[in-house]
Parts: C-alpha cells; structure tokens; sequence
C-alpha cells in the first residue's frame, strides 16, 4: 500500500465490518474522548486544526464548513453524510461503506455532538445493495450498542440517524439536489445563496460531507489533529482513498498518503499498465476533472496543490487510466451520453448543451462530423462554465474541453477521415 | 439603504431587494424568462446573468444586494452569455412563431430579436416532444415550445395551490405534467398560467388560433363575476380590422379575457371564470323597447314608463347590483324621490359547479357592485302589499310572480328572456362592454371599465334613462 492507512488500515475479512471487530480495532474510542473530554467548540477547532478536505470534488476545509453552523442559534441542524456516489470511475465510499461503515458511523456521532444535530442522515445511493446492507446492519448494531437514540454514553448528547436510499440520479449527488431529493421533491439543485450551512434541508443549517471527509473525522479526535497532519503533505494533509480502473493491471480501492508520486502508485501498487502499454491519459478525479496526459502525470505526486498546478483537480479520487490506443474521440462520446443522460434540466445551459455535445459526439462518431464541430464543442463548453447552478454543466465542458485541449488531432483525423485514428493500432501514433 | 452601482450609476437599494429587482426599479431592464415578481425565484433560464466587478457573472434575480457593488448589465461578456443562453434555449424550440398564438407578445421572440438575432448554430435535429397535450379542458400544451421556467408548476404550488404541475423525466426531454389526482382542471385558477408562460407552450383553449394578437386591443375593464371585481383587459378585434369577410358578431366579439394587474385588488390573476365572461355577455340581446311584448319605438316606450311612473302611489324599485356606480347615483338622484322603497336585488346567484369563496380572489356574492347598490338603497326584500301598483324590475334575476297581480311592470334588461314580453313596459339597456362606468368592490376600492363596442341602436343606457324617466309627463294624466 501506498503510505500509511487510516481508513483501510486493518485485513479485510468476512467479519471485519462489525462493530465487534471495530471496537477491537479500538472503534467508539473516539467517540467517548469526544463525548466525556470535549466540548463540541473544541471538536470543530480540532477538525479545523487537521486541514481536512473535503473527499467529494471541491476539496473545500471541513472545518471552515463546520464554522459557518452557529451552535446554539435555537434552530435545528442537520448532518449529512452524501453516500450517492455516482462519479463515473469512484467506488470509495462504497468501500468504506460495505467494509468500514463504523468508522462513518462513529464520525457522524462526533460531528453531530460538534454541530448539535439531534438528527443526522445518509443518503446513500440507490444501486448500492450491499452497502445499503452493510450500513444498515451497522446502524442497528449502533443503536443496540447504546451509540444511538437518548443520552448516548450516559451524557447529555442524543442523536439518531436515518439511511435513506437514492433513486439514481447522478445530479443528487450536488448538495443541494441531495437535500430536495431527501425532503422528497425532485432532485433540482438549487441556487445559492443562501448556502446549505445557513439554509439548507428543511429551510435550517445543514452539513453536507462526503462519506470519506466524514469517516476521516474519528481518526482525527483519536489521535488528534498534529497526528493527522503529519501524514500527506502541509497543504494537503491525510490520505486519499482512489477508485482505480481503466488500463491497469490491478484495479481497485487504494488507500494513498496525499503526496505519494504518482507514477510509483500506478506502476508498484496497481501493477502497471495492461499489456505494458504506455499511459496515453488519466482522468484522475472522476470524469469531471480534466485529463492529465502520460507526459503530465509522469513528475507529479497525488496532492491536491500538484494537480490545482496543471489544471486538474484530484475531484472525487475516481482515477481511470487509459493506455495508448483508446480513440479519445469514442470516449468523449460516452461522457456526453453519460452527461446528456444524468442532466436535471433546470437550467438551460446544461440542460440543451450536454444534449448538443453529445448529439454532436454521436454525429461525429457516426462519420458525420463537420468541421466547425469543434469550434462548437468549446462554444458550449465555454457558455456552459459558470452559468449553471450546480457543477453538472461546468463538469460536462470540462471534460470535453480538457479532451479537445489535448487530443484535438484526433477529432480532426475523425472528421475528416471518418473513422478514428486509433482503429486497429494500439501503439498510436500521436503527431505531436 | 446600501448603495450600488449599476452600469456605473450610483442608485439606492433595500437590504432585501434582489439586484434585478433594484435594476428594474431604476429603468434598467435585465431580461428573464423565469422570474416573476408573485412567485419564488427559481433562477433557471440564466437570461439575466449580469457581470459584477470582482465577482464575475450570476444571475440577477437571486443576487442580493451588497452596498457598493458595482453591477454591469450591459458588458460585452454579459452581452455574450445572454447570446449563448439565447442559442441554448431556441435550440430545441421549434420556431413555429408562423402558427403560434404567442406570436406577437412572446417574451422569447422579442428577446431573440433584441439581445441575439443570429441563426441557430445548431446543425442537428432538434428534440422532438409531445404537442397538443392536454392538461385540461381549458389548456393545452406544448413541449416542444417549453423553454421548462417552471413558472406554471411555481404558480400552481405557491398561489393557486392545486398542485396540479409537475415536471416528468430530465434533462432536454423534461416535460410539464398533470400530477396525478390532481386534475388542473378543477383549479379555478388554471387560465393564469397560460399568461405567465414566457412562450407559446400553455394555449388557451378559448384563444386557440383565433386571432393574432396584433389584431387585437386590450380594453381595460372590470371583471362582473364576483364583488372582488378584478381588473381586467378586454381584447377585442381593432375597428381597423374588421373584415367584411368576418360577420358584425365575430368583428365585436370578445376574443379573450387577461387580467389587468392591479396590488390592490387582484394582483397579477384572475379566476377563470372572469375569463369565460363572453358565456355573460354574449348571450342573446334584447334589441329594442317593448309594451306589453309589442315592440315599439324608443320614445314611445319611454313616454309609457313615465307615465306610469307619474301615475303611481305606491311604487316599488327592484335596483340592479349590476348597474355602474354612475347608473345607481343617477337612480337615486332622478327618480329616488318617486321610488322611496328601492331595493337592492341581486342580480346573479352562484352557478351549479361553481367555486362559492375561497382565500384567493373568488368571493361569494357573484355581482359585482352590491357594495355601492347597498350604500345608495334598501338591503331588505321588498314587502308588497294590496296597494302597491308599480314595479320597476332593473336587470335580471328576479321571479316576476313574486310580484302581485295589480302592479304593473316596467322593465329593463340587456338579454333576450321570457319576462320580457310579460313587462308592461320593457326597456333594452347597455350592458358593461358598450358602456364606461366604475364599480366599488367589497373592499371599496373603485375601479373603471371603459366600454370595447358600440351599442345597439335602440338600446339605451341606464343612466340617461333615468334621467329622462325624471322629467314629468307630457300631455298624458
């Protein structure tokens, strides 16, 4: 493994998802540390002190999110843990979900006691079955155990949760479409402002975090902030955990120290490209991060400040690697199907324009592309980024101007020859 | 009060405005298609991005107002994204401005021609949806036109609060539709959202491909249906445009109805029975005076009702709650002293089906000027007795075998009806669209209507008729 552990840092077997094994493992210490030995201030300035970021995309500090919730406003709040993972190439959370949902579980514990959430939530994604099962079997075994429901661990803190499961819409992934999809309505993002920490599900304070930000949080109050940032680099602290696919030879979940080289990570721990190709590209945050190329990705480390340097972003840690020979044209293709498909339609830019680059990729691919074809695809990009409510009609531009950015040669050879140029030869010849 | 600066302008704001809201106050036009002043902000259509300095573009409508920000409605990235929007959202809209009855007041057609103007971009099929769909027996839709601002479903969640609208699937293929169970049908504020559509998607089914708009003038009017008596406008076809080919009938028909927005009394709405005001006013006339069911000359029937009146010892008014209030102060000025027991009557009673009251506009009382008629005139039935020997019945609605046998009976109605050939004297009156006047809604609050046609030729106005009816007899006893 790639550095040190937090999450994965114990043998998976049969058995190791349960609270038994959990507290064996030393499970609901934290927990207790929190409840008996702090006050809920000094666990949001402990979480703040660690720089942990947020794992969904943004990398925002959790703890500056945590500040935003004045403690004793006299409103409720509401804790969310956004299990709706439907990134194209992330499956991490559902790791920890099927594998470690204790750790989420006792995470969410201690940030309900730092947010005063008497009623936290996770929103799990609808195709997840096992994990549902798992989580599920977790939280009863929870509350059995006197970690949920009326003065939990004898102290003045009760809390409960509720798991609700998705309807399979990647757009409730967003915050904002998470918190309408829970209160039962379509799952329309929403404008801001006001943020979901100021008004969020039920019109009160609401804290959305992704599955791996929160499960983080008991690692961070059993052995303190100091510990935590040791581990990663100064800007990007911890660890990461990466849904790897595509071209290598051991996909999976890997658990990364931040900062660890990447090549290293892709050649030692996932045992290299298939057949020994060359990496023509990865996509290494989920689909809606900008491709890296082979020659780009060959000096960096996984940090998030290496790839804010050229342009990409770790995203949601769903790394897909492609090894030379994959018509980028082809790929293009799926993502805008994948985007036309998952659009809301509530705002017009992405609503028309994840339809228009995908007919525009069918058309392209079914050798009819035209010329101007190009120029169009960065006209809708570029009018699609910032203009939306959510993130969904910047990340479909993204994605197709980060491809055209750095593979337009094959567009061109698409278009005029009407077929791809990766046809038949795995070891393409690229012109530049 | 923060200060702002738009396109360079200083102008004052309230903490609680949006910028758009502030811009449009201030005579800068921002351009949307989702926002509307009555409903939530949903900010979906992205039309009024506007560029702040530091901040880049947003949408103005849910862009609150910081002090000194400097805002920018018109910069040449504003000027772009408005295009791009443009483009984005006539890219699966079929144009078919040629068959559209929205043509001519679409929002969408007057924002390609200001702020785009270009070509679509597009070489590829457009989506292709359902038309004609039937939301109800008074609307159809069109998806294909749907630019999805949601302003119908947001009005029939927040205002009329039917429920009835919903959007189905996602993405370019989102459609509006009918919730289940709950028909839009039975929202009597249905016909509304046909106004607030931006586009041509929600038609009228009233309306449907019978008029352009541009033939059409808008006269402001009230509406008789209820004492809430909301504003509305009465289109009408432009004298200009009368064809030969049309008859007089369909050349002075009421094309449609639309409200006339109005903070005190009706807002931007109206029912939908204020809509349906031509199955009122476009029933049958009555054409001319008559005695005794004769029809005779003006005069002659005129001279007849003063005579009787002079003759009369004991004569009883029934006052109609439909008269303007310029019809009923001529009543009590001209002919109050003769007729001392004038009652008000109520005209026209709810209609089997029809919404009685509710939180919103409808009220209980159908006509529309009982407040004034009660101010001028006795509230109570009135008591006939063995003397009573005169009858004036003014408008309809009243069961003339109440009245008692002796008396005679002067008439005046506008519609053609059985009692009129039993009145001894019959007088045809205006009615609302021939006249102007103002009636007094239950909240007092006075509001005009002018009058949309000419009059028949020998059919008189109430309030003129009193007057003459004042006068005393010539050369009869």
């Amino acid at each position: 493994m790639p550095g040190r552990q937090l999450i994965m840092s114990f043998p998976v077997t049969a058995t190791s998802h349960t609270l038994a094994e959990y507290r064996a493992r030393g499970g609901y210490q934290a927990l207790e540390k929190a409840l008996k030995t702090m006050r809920p201030s000094d666990v949001v300035k402990e979480v703040t002190a660690s720089g942990l970021q947020g794992r969904g995309g943004a990398a925002f500090s959790v703890g500056r999110k945590w500040q935003v919730v004045v403690y004793d406003d006299g409103q409720p709040h509401y804790l969310i843990a956004n299990a709706d993972e439907g990134e194209p190439g992330t499956f991490k959370d559902r790791w920890i979900l099927e594998q470690n949902p204790h750790a989420l579980i006792e995470s969410m514990l201690i940030a309900s006691y730092a947010l005063n959430v008497r009623n936290c939530f996770v929103y799990i994604r609808g195709e997840f079955d096992l994990p549902y099962e798992r989580l599920a079997a977790a939280v009863e075994e929870a509350y059995a155990a006197g970690y949920f429901g009326e003065r939990i661990l004898g102290t003045d803190f009760s809390c409960d949760i509720v798991v609700y499961r998705g309807a399979g819409a990647y757009v409730a992934g967003e915050a904002s479409g998470l918190i309408a999809s829970l209160e039962g309505k379509k799952s329309y993002p929403r404008n801001r402002p006001p943020r979901l920490t100021v008004k969020g599900l039920y019109q009160r304070p609401t804290v959305v975090n992704n599955v791996e930000s929160l499960s983080n949080v008991a690692w961070i109050i059993a052995h303190g902030a100091a510990a935590f940032k040791e581990v990663g680099t100064p800007k990007s602290p911890g660890t990461r955990l990466f849904s790897v696919s595509g071209h290598v030879n051991r996909p999976g979940v890997y658990e990364v120290e931040l900062g660890y080289p990447w090549m290293k990570f892709l050649e030692e721990d996932c045992g290299g490209i298939v057949g020994g190709r060359a990496i023509k590209c990865v996509v290494p945050g989920g689909v809606s991060s900008k491709v890296l190329t082979g020659a780009e990705i060959r000096d960096l480390d996984l940090s998030h400040e290496a790839l804010w340097d050229v342009g990409s972003t770790l995203g949601s840690g769903g790394m897909i690697v492609i090894a030379e020979g994959t018509c980028m044209v082809t790929l293009a293709q799926i993502l805008m199907r994948f985007y036309h498909h998952e659009s809301c339609g509530q705002c017009t830019p992405c609503r028309h324009g994840t339809g228009w680059m995908h007919r525009i990729m069918d058309r392209i691919v079914a050798g009819q592309g035209r010329p101007e074809d190009i120029e169009r695809l960065y006209y809708i990009s570029k009018f699609n980024d910032g203009t939306t409510i959510c993130g969904l009609g910047d990340a479909a531009g993204y994605a197709v101007s980060g491809i055209l950015d750095k593979f337009r040669d094959e567009f061109e050879y698409f278009i005029e020859h009407k077929r791809s140029r990766c046809d038949g030869n795995l070891e393409c010849l690229r012109s530049s | 009060m923060p200060e702002i600066f738009l396109n360079g302008q200083s102008v004052q704001a309230r903490e609680d405005q949006t910028v758009l809201e502030v811009a449009l106050e201030n005579g800068v036009f921002v351009p949307y298609f989702c926002w509307h002043p009555q409903l939530s902000t949903a900010g979906n259509c992205r039309m009024c991005l506007v560029e702040v300095e530091g901040r880049g573009l947003d949408i103005a409508c849910n862009m609150p107002v910081s002090a000194f920000m400097k805002v920018f409605t018109d910069s040449d990235d504003v000027k772009a994204h408005r295009k791009a929007i443009l483009q984005f959202i006539t890219l699966n809209h079929p144009v078919d401005c040629g068959i559209c009855d929205k043509a001519g007041e679409c929002t969408l057609q007057d924002y390609h021609y200001t702020y785009n103007g270009d070509a679509s971009l597009s070489a590829d099929q457009k989506v292709r949806s359902t038309k004609y769909y039937n939301l109800s027996n008074r609307i159809l839709l069109d998806n294909e036109r749907c630019i999805l601002c949601l302003r119908c479903t947001r009005f029939t969640h927040e205002v009329s609060k039917s429920m009835a609208l919903g959007v189905e699937r996602r993405g370019d293929v989102s459609n509006i539709r009918p919730v289940e169970d709950r028909p839009l049908g039975e929202d009597p504020y249905s016909d509304n959202i046909v106004d607030l559509c931006p586009v041509g998607a929600l038609q009228s089914r009233q309306f449907l491909y019978k008029s352009r708009v541009w033939y059409l003038k808008a006269t402001p009017s009230v509406c008789p249906g209820c004492e809430r008596g909301c504003t509305i406008q009465v289109w009408h076809r432009k004298p200009e445009w009368f064809l030969k080919s049309l008859d007089a009938r369909q050349n002075t028909a009421i094309a449609r109805i639309t409200p006339l927005e109005n903070p005190a009394v009706n807002g931007p709405w109206i029912c939908n029975k204020g809509r349906d005001l031509s199955r009122i006013f476009e029933r049958t006339r009555a054409v001319e005076p008559m005695l005794k069911g004769r029809p005779v000359p003006v005069a002659e029937a005129v001279d007849e009702a003063r005579r009787l009146i002079g003759a009369a010892r004991h004569p009883v008014a029934l006052v109609s709650n439909w008269g303007s209030n310029e019809e009923l102060d001529s009543f009590k000025r001209h002919l109050g002293e003769v007729f001392v027991h004038a009652h008000v009557k109520t005209d026209w009673q709810p209609e089997e089906g029809e919404r009685i009251e509710d939180d919103l506009l409808i009220r209980a009382d159908k006509n529309p000027n009982t407040a004034k008629a009660r101010e001028l005139f006795d509230e109570t039935q009135p008591a006939y007795h063995d003397g009573t020997d005169l009858v004036l019945v003014w408008g309809e609605g009243y069961d003339f075998a109440k009245i008692p046998p002796q008396a005679k009976i002067i008439f005046l109605n506008s519609y053609l009806a059985p009692e009129n050939g039993h009145a001894d004297v019959f007088l045809a009156i205006s009615i609302q669209t021939e006249r102007a006047g103002h009636y007094t809604n239950f909240q007092g609050v006075v509001s005009r209507f002018e009058p949309c046609f000419a009059k028949g030729k020998h059919v008189l106005d109430a309030e003129a008729l009193f007057k003459a009816l004042e006068a005393p007899p010539r050369g009869h006893t």
